[in-house]
């Protein structure tokens, strides 16, 4: 039997309905602990301040399952803490409050922790011929559990000129302590593999409860697995794309972070969520993307007409 | 002869105000100031030469006839008071002032030093609003009786470049009264289409975590009659070209929408005036500038009308007293909310 990956739906969605899919997923997927469970940081994805309703960011329904199970499953006493790095265009010290983040921590009695305010350490890896450097909050390596909890998306990278999954490889882009991190978008699919090679989450659990493909979808799916690699492989399938062709899947098995191979997909049948998930096309996305760029350039080039500040 | 022009702030509203600057027959942005080194760094990068740290300083320059105004809305009295008081015309974003006592003190001042004061409404300048305004006011619709004003956006979309939100929109101290952003244009079409209005319920509500409200229902009587529901949101997660945004006038002889005047489609207008502008440009003649994005040229036709109005020493549509009525108005909606406290939920 290969990796196990974890699929649950629930057609009500609210706080019993995804916290039912949540212990479902997770209990297919059968996590055991090697040790004490004392502390846990689980990583959400905080997109800008999108309300977890567009599908860009987690639901923090979600992640108050995740923060349940652990306390009921291993630890009742376990110090959990809720991460998240700034970003070039979102402050934690606002995205938590805005989503309403700070209300979940109250209310489950955990830590929300701004990656990027504490202390860092310096790594350096290596994918392919590339060799990188990233500044990592120590506390990610210091953890006894590190849950990674995506969402299931597609979307532009910041640059804006391809689609990509976002979903447990991607999510790992946000534990770099560096707010300004568009400098390492050109080479996205390696730095992505690069910082999976470095941080090792030992449970991924992605929230589909509101997906986005074209547009938002309410899936009401959880997905859980260990395997990074096995997850996204599912993931692209939902998303109706061959696992084979998302280059940071094919990248990070090759470069052994881990499998795309002999998936046992269990709880949900994966070709019935695909056919209601609003399928992208990357090629036309980019047709379309850097078509319309292009020909605003060229345009406001060729007429003298202005272009407004919002479309640099 | 040419207007020379200064630049006060120069944020995403201060380089809009350049672009726009530059279709100007006869108006030059000659001056940017700004607190920021990089905002200057900007300017410069947009072929500004005078540069200045402190826009007193820009202020003295006797140069510069007439300033325009786009520093967060929190600093706008002090500093369209200082430009007024160097004797120069200016148009101020909206909202004019964060009070309307602040609003008056700035209509005295400029009646003091006899310059121009000119307000930014720009949603007057929509074409369709100003279609939708001469057809209700032709009397095609008979006579408003009940009306409808929407208008829901996001101060949290990024634009294309990342870059996060001004620090300031966090700040409640720095916002004042929600409503003065987004509300503000509607509470304006309101008083612009009827004439003046009371209170007769309000709702402010918060969906994110805001230190303030972020979305609001507004209803509104005229003295003439006409009563008016305003939906305004801080919400949404909109991406240009879409644009949330429509008036409905439901009158004793028919009904007229914006939805009705907008184009349908807004990249497909794109594409037609980009390329009607190409002809324009190739058969010698004048572009329309930013007509393909639809809303964004009501800038350009607010800023047209500000640069007429003081080449021909004419008094703007839309001045301090516009600014005042509409600010109080939405005054009157907070002391309602004060009096009524089970009708409104107010962020804490």
């Amino acid at each position: 039997m290969g990796t196990i990956v974890g699929l649950a739906r629930t057609s009500t969605i609210d706080e019993a309905g995804i916290r039912d899919a949540v212990f479902r997923a997770l209990d297919l997927v059968g996590f055991e602990t090697f040790g004490p469970v004392e502390t846990v940081a689980i990583k959400p994805n905080l997109r800008f301040y999108w309300d977890y309703s567009t599908g860009e960011t987690t639901d923090p329904r979600v992640v108050a399952s995740v923060i349940d199970y652990v306390r009921e499953r291993w630890n009742a006493s376990a110090r959990i803490a809720v991460v998240e790095a700034d970003a070039s265009a979102m402050r934690t010290r606002y995205a938590f409050p805005l989503l309403h983040y700070d209300r979940l921590a109250s209310e489950k009695g955990v830590e929300l922790v701004n990656l990027s305010a504490g202390e860092t350490c310096e790594l350096e890896v290596t994918v392919g011929r590339r060799k990188f450097t990233f500044p990592l909050p120590r506390m990610l390596f210091d953890t006894d559990l590190f849950i990674n909890c995506p969402k299931l998306k597609v979307g532009p990278y910041a640059s804006g000129n391809a689609l990509h999954i976002t979903c447990c490889l991607k999510n790992l882009f946000g534990c770099i302590a560096k707010p300004r991190k568009v400098g390492w978008h050109p080479q996205i699919n390696e730095v992505i593999v690069g910082l999976n090679k470095l941080i090792r989450p030992h449970l991924n659990v992605v929230d589909g409860i509101v997906a986005l493909g074209q547009r938002p979808v309410r899936l009401g799916l959880v997905v859980a697995g260990r395997d990074p690699v096995a997850v996204d492989s599912v993931v692209a399938r939902i998303m109706r794309y061959r696992p084979s062709s998302v280059r940071q899947i094919r990248l990070a098995e090759k470069e052994g972070v881990g499998s795309a191979r002999n998936i046992s997909i269990v709880g949900e049948d994966v070709k019935a969520i695909a056919k209601v998930f609003p399928s992208r096309s990357p090629l036309a996305f980019k047709l379309a993307w850097t078509g319309q760029l292009r020909m605003l350039r060229l345009y406001a080039k060729l007429s003298g007409d202005a272009v407004p500040p919002l479309l640099d | 002869m040419s207007i020379k022009v200064g630049i006060i702030g120069f944020g995403k509203m201060g380089k809009l105000h350049l672009r726009v600057s530059r279709y100007m027959k006869d108006a030059k942005v000659v001056a940017v100031a700004d607190l920021s080194q990089r905002a200057l760094r900007a300017a410069e990068r947009e072929g500004i030469r005078a540069l200045y740290g402190d826009y007193h300083e820009m202020l003295r320059d006797a140069d510069i006839d007439a300033v325009i105004v786009t520093p967060p809305n929190f600093m706008h009295l002090e500093s369209t008071l200082a430009a007024l008081e160097a004797g120069k015309h200016v148009f101020v974003e909206k909202p004019l002032a964060m009070t309307s006592a602040d609003c008056e003190r700035i209509d005295d001042t400029a009646r003091r030093r006899g310059v121009r004061l000119m307000v930014g409404h720009n949603y007057r300048f929509f074409d369709a609003t100003r279609k939708l305004k001469a057809t209700y006011d032709s009397g095609a619709i008979g006579d408003a009786v009940l009306s409808t004003f929407e208008l829901v956006h996001g101060p949290l979309a990024p634009s294309l470049e990342s870059q996060p939100v001004p620090e300031w929109y966090f700040d409640r101290e720095k916002v004042g009264m929600w409503l003065l952003d987004l509300g503000y244009h509607l509470v304006d079409l309101f008083r612009w289409l009827f004439g003046e209005a009371e209170v007769v319920h309000a709702r402010l509500d918060n969906h994110y975590g805001f230190p303030y409200e972020d979305n609001a229902i507004v209803i509104l009587q005229s003295r003439a009659g006409p009563k008016g529901v305003l939906q305004v949101g801080y919400f949404a997660k909109l991406v240009f070209p879409a644009f949330d945004f429509r008036v409905i006038l439901h009158g004793t002889a028919g009904c007229l929408s914006t939805d009705r005047l907008v184009p349908q489609n807004l990249r497909l207008h794109a594409a037609k005036e980009g390329i009607a502008n190409m002809l324009r440009r190739i058969t010698a003649r004048r572009i329309k500038p930013l007509s393909y994005t639809y809303f964004y040229s009501s800038y350009v036709e607010e800023q047209r009308h500000f640069f007429d109005c003081l080449q021909n020493s004419r008094e703007p549509a839309v001045g301090a007293k516009d600014a005042f009525a509409t600010v109080r108005l939405i005054e009157d909606v907070y002391r309602y909310c004060d009096r009524v406290p089970s009708a409104a939920v107010r962020a804490s």
